[in-house]
């Protein structure tokens, strides 16, 4: 809201930050642990006095120098380039609190550069000590990069209690700092052993090339075994939200996690087999293998930390489209448009509502939300929503939908921002009753399930299923799949939905209207009136007048009792008499 | 929609302001020297390339080597000046950043073609033959666009006169031609560069190259002779730039202010010092002369900057909530960071006599 939004329909930001980040992640870890793997094969090499694995160690020098300085530099200016077109307020606010870490990053950056420099154009011309000397400063330089940018990283996803005393130390040594060190220090180390692993298989003196095989395999692998409590760790530091978000409680990151397990234990498999096995034979499609293994179980990682910090960019900080936490409640009460900056409609009137609500969409759910593009796609999440279920359900998202962050602003944005999610984007109208348009079984199911599951995709997996077992799936969804929410509503409302769920593979039912309207009815009615009866007497009747009479009976006869039932009831009622006397909808 | 209230609040600061103004100023002309040896090293290999005989192409061949560090010490360079702009001036280069979005992701791409384009220059100069000259010229407009983009960044963020446009806009595609400071600014940088990076050349010549004699001689007068007629037409271009200024602001360095005069006075005598030390080829005293002159020049675009922003922002309203320790820490690390690249650096002299 305080800065303009880069708009690029069909390219939702977070994607472009994924894509910089993780090629950045590979190759500055891979930079970090190639610097110890350097100075330790060449500690190797002139311990055991042989040129073939020094030229060896040369020839990976001269690669490090080409990746890991022009990759690896330029994707890091990159990926800041990046968070401060996509989320500039949290970049900013990163670059405010954490300054001297950065510039002290900055110096180890330089450090880094020189030293590798060195220790390249040196190679062979040095003596030994002093070659080692300069080899193991690129490596503490490296490391105290990642030292650095590890604990800015952890404060987006733990800021602990920086949030209350804003101290620079505080954010810096947060909750997550050590295990993710230690994680990321022996990732790092497992990257530059799987590459050395590779690139050994290409060495043409063959002692040597079994010797730097055996070498880089057993680094890569013991590497890979210490990360395991190091990333177990890590994962119970997270606080709790964050913990089940990574626990399962949103479908992305489960997938991802899952991966990362696999690919880990892939891994695992695949280094310990080879490792015992001859290194003799020809291996090195199988390292290709356990290199791409190895970046998925990292990626994975990566991908977890990021979605674990949802709906925050900075946790309990910040949300993802720039709001700061603490200022929700005054922009709720005084207005979302009027405190932003970058709007052209600061009040809401009946003509700029779409566009206001478009507005609102860019400051709010752009950050997330692609249109008609590949990421997070806003225009397939919404299509089975009607505006009064999208209203409903933007007043609760975030509690509803915990990664999602709160709508913030007043009662006519929300409306705005609805009207453009339902008749901005889908052309659908525009009936403001209150939210209930359809009967209740559809209007349920489009508050709380549309939003994942389209109607279409729901019915094959229901077919066959009872309507019993459909109602009694809908008091425990989670066990169905640990990504699915509970869904706490009063009984009435899950049989609504069951109904409505059963009606999709069993057309001649009318959903739960008739189950429920018709008990209802015969309860409390058909002593008195048959449907026959009534039927000609409320020909025409629009379901909002059939509503009204239900709350007032003896108005319409001073003869007829009032109806004591629920609003809920009456609601049901309604709509089965509104269906099944042939009344207007 | 008037430009002020599209300005976005600013953070607070965790050091008094002068602190990060300092330290813009005091790296901000070292990434300048990189940025300009880097694109006068290029330049005099190019222009080798064209003359005929063993010395200049041996030139050429010893500048090839030289290309990828100028690259790699200038985006370091760059990343604390930066840094630095970032706390002071965060909110309004975000924003004018947003508007130019897709020009800004691209300087990342060229600078990565550029950077391996220097280091097949380097290690294939002999292969390419005749090739090497094209691979030059494409490393020489690649990074004259980046800086462009830069040029662009820089003159957005301090006119938020020019911002609205992002209403009809919002691809990120805009760009600042229409201000009519943007072309004099970018060709005084660029010539500037030029002539500082064929003084650069110079002194490289004159110092690392000292073992052959002839191509330490043909870099010395070719890099002086870059640098004096550049520095010649620098008055011109220098003078276009000062007025295409909006009047108030060329009129404080006319004397309404007297540090921006002073500034304007310094940076002219220098600037014919170094012309006269210059055309008479001593590299040693038109160098300390224009370290200086680089400086002044910074410190002048820092007026410019100050001025143009003056009805926006006044920077000493931004909130500080002081935190010595992390500047301490900094200014710790940075002394350590000095004292272990002067250690690699005897080291490495050391090994290079011993060979």
């Amino acid at each position: 809201m305080n800065y303009p939004v880069w708009f690029v329909p069909t390219f939702g930001g977070g994607l472009l930050i994924a894509l910089v980040a993780i090629v950045h992640v590979f190759v500055s870890h891979f930079a970090v642990g190639g610097g110890l793997y350097l100075v330790m094969a060449e500690r190797k090499a002139i311990k055991e006095k042989s040129q073939a694995i020094m030229d060896f160690v040369k020839k990976h020098t001269k690669f490090f120098m080409l990746l890991t300085m022009v990759f690896g530099g330029l994707t890091g200016v990159a990926i800041w380039f990046v968070i401060s077109l996509i989320h500039p307020a949290a970049t900013s606010l990163l670059i405010h609190t954490f300054v001297f870490g950065w510039a002290a990053e900055w110096v180890f950056f330089l450090v880094e550069i020189v030293a590798l420099f060195v220790y390249f154009y040196a190679f062979g011309k040095m003596d030994d000590r002093t070659h080692q000397t300069i080899g193991w400063i690129y490596f503490g330089a490296a490391w105290m990069s990642l030292f650095l940018i590890n604990g800015i990283i952890d404060f987006m996803l733990t800021p602990g209690t920086w949030i209350s005393n804003s101290n620079f130390w505080s954010g810096f040594f947060n909750p997550t700092f050590w295990p993710s060190l230690f994680f990321r220090s022996f990732m790092s180390f497992m990257l530059a052993g799987c590459y050395g692993f590779l690139t050994a298989t290409f060495l043409k003196d063959e002692a040597a090339r079994h010797r730097m095989i055996r070498y880089s395999g057993v680094w890569a692998l013991v590497s890979l075994i210490l990360s395991v409590p190091a990333g177990w760790w890590y994962i119970s530091v997270l606080p709790d939200k964050a913990r089940s978000l990574v626990g399962g409680a949103s479908p992305t990151i489960a997938r991802a996690t899952t991966v990362g397990a696999f690919s880990l234990a892939a891994l695992a498999g695949l280094l310990i087999t080879l490792i015992l096995l001859n290194p003799k034979a020809r291996i090195r499609s199988l390292i290709v293998i356990v290199m791409i293994a190895a970046m998925g179980y990292m990626g994975a990682f990566e991908w977890t930390r990021e979605a674990a910090r949802r709906p925050y960019v900075i946790n309990e900080v910040m949300y993802s489209n720039g709001i700061l936490k603490k200022e929700v409640e005054r922009i709720n009460q005084e207005g979302f448009l009027k405190n932003a900056k970058w709007v052209q409609h600061k009040e809401i009137t009946e003509a700029n509502r779409l566009e206001a609500g478009r507005e609102l969409f860019l400051h709010q759910c752009f950050a997330c939300h692609s249109v008609s593009g590949f990421n997070n796609d806003i225009v397939s999440r919404t299509k089975n929503m009607s505006y009064g279920a999208m209203r409903k359900y933007l007043a609760t998202i975030h509690e509803k939908r915990y990664f999602m962050p709160p709508f913030v602003g007043n009662e006519s944005e929300l409306k705005a921002l609805a009207a453009y999610l339902t008749a901005g984007l889908h052309k659908k109208p525009l009936a403001d009753d209150g939210g209930a348009v359809g009967d209740r079984g559809t209007v349920l199911y489009e508050e709380n399930c549309a939003a994942c599951h389209s109607a279409e995709s729901i019915k094959p997996k229901m077919k066959g299923w009872e309507l019993a077992k459909i109602r009694a799936a809908l008091d425990k969804l989670p066990a169905l799949n640990p990504a699915m929410p509970d869904y706490n509503a009063p009984a009435p409302d899950k049989d609504a939905v069951a109904g409505y769920l059963f009606s999709l593979n069993n057309p001649g039912t009318d959903s739960s209207v008739k189950d429920q309207g018709a008990t209802l009815y015969e309860e409390n009615c058909a002593a008195c009136h048959s449907l026959d009866q009534i039927k000609p007497k409320m020909a025409g009747w629009p379901k909002k007048k059939i509503r009204s009479a239900l709350d007032k009976l003896s108005a319409l006869n001073p003869a007829m009792p009032d109806y004591s039932g629920t609003a809920v009831e009456k609601d049901f009622l309604s709509d089965y008499l509104a269906k099944y006397t042939g009344g207007a909808q | 929609m008037s430009p002020a209230s599209l300005i976005p609040v600013a953070d607070t600061l965790t050091a008094p302001n002068g602190w990060f103004q300092f330290f813009l100023m005091l790296t901000f002309p070292l990434h300048l020297f990189a940025m300009n040896a880097m694109l006068g090293a290029g330049l005099v290999a190019f222009i080798s390339h064209l003359y005929p005989g063993r010395a200049y192409h041996e030139l050429s061949h010893q500048l090839a080597k030289a290309l990828p560090f100028l690259v790699a010490f200038t985006v370091n360079l760059g990343v604390a000046p930066l840094l630095f702009v970032n706390v002071i001036y965060g909110h309004l280069l975000y924003s004018s950043t947003v508007l130019m979005g897709l020009y800004w992701l691209a300087v990342i791409p060229i600078l990565i073609v550029a950077y391996y384009l220097t280091y097949i220059y380097d290690f294939s100069f002999r292969k390419l033959g005749n090739l090497a000259m094209f691979v030059l010229l494409v490393v020489l407009a690649l990074l004259l666009t980046v800086g462009f983009i830069f040029s662009n960044n820089m003159s957005m963020m301090i006119a938020p006169a020019s911002w609205s446009r992002w209403f009809a806009t919002p691809g990120g595609t805009l760009l600042n031609l229409a201000d009519p400071t943007l072309m004099p600014r970018y060709l005084h940088i660029i010539t500037g560069s030029l002539a500082v990076g064929g003084l650069f050349t110079a002194l490289y010549s004159t110092t690392l190259l000292k073992s052959t004699p002839e191509v330490s001689e043909v870099g010395r007068k070719l890099g002086m002779q870059l640098f004096t007629w550049l520095t010649l037409l620098q008055l011109g271009v220098g003078t276009w730039f000062l007025l295409s200024l909006p009047k108030a602001t060329m009129l404080r360095f006319m004397g309404g202010s007297p540090i921006a005069t002073a500034l304007l006075v310094i940076g002219v005598l220098l600037a014919v010092a170094t012309l006269l030390t210059g055309f008479k080829q001593l590299v040693l005293p038109t160098v300390w002369l224009t370290l200086p002159l680089v400086y002044v020049m910074s410190f002048m675009r820092d007026v410019v900057r100050g001025n143009f922003l003056a009805p926006y922002f006044d920077p000493t309203t931004v909130p500080v909530q002081v935190q010595w320790s992390p500047l301490i820490f900094f200014l710790m690390t940075l002394a350590l960071g000095i004292g272990l690249v002067a250690w690699m650096l005897v080291r490495l002299k050391n090994t290079k006599k011993a060979c």
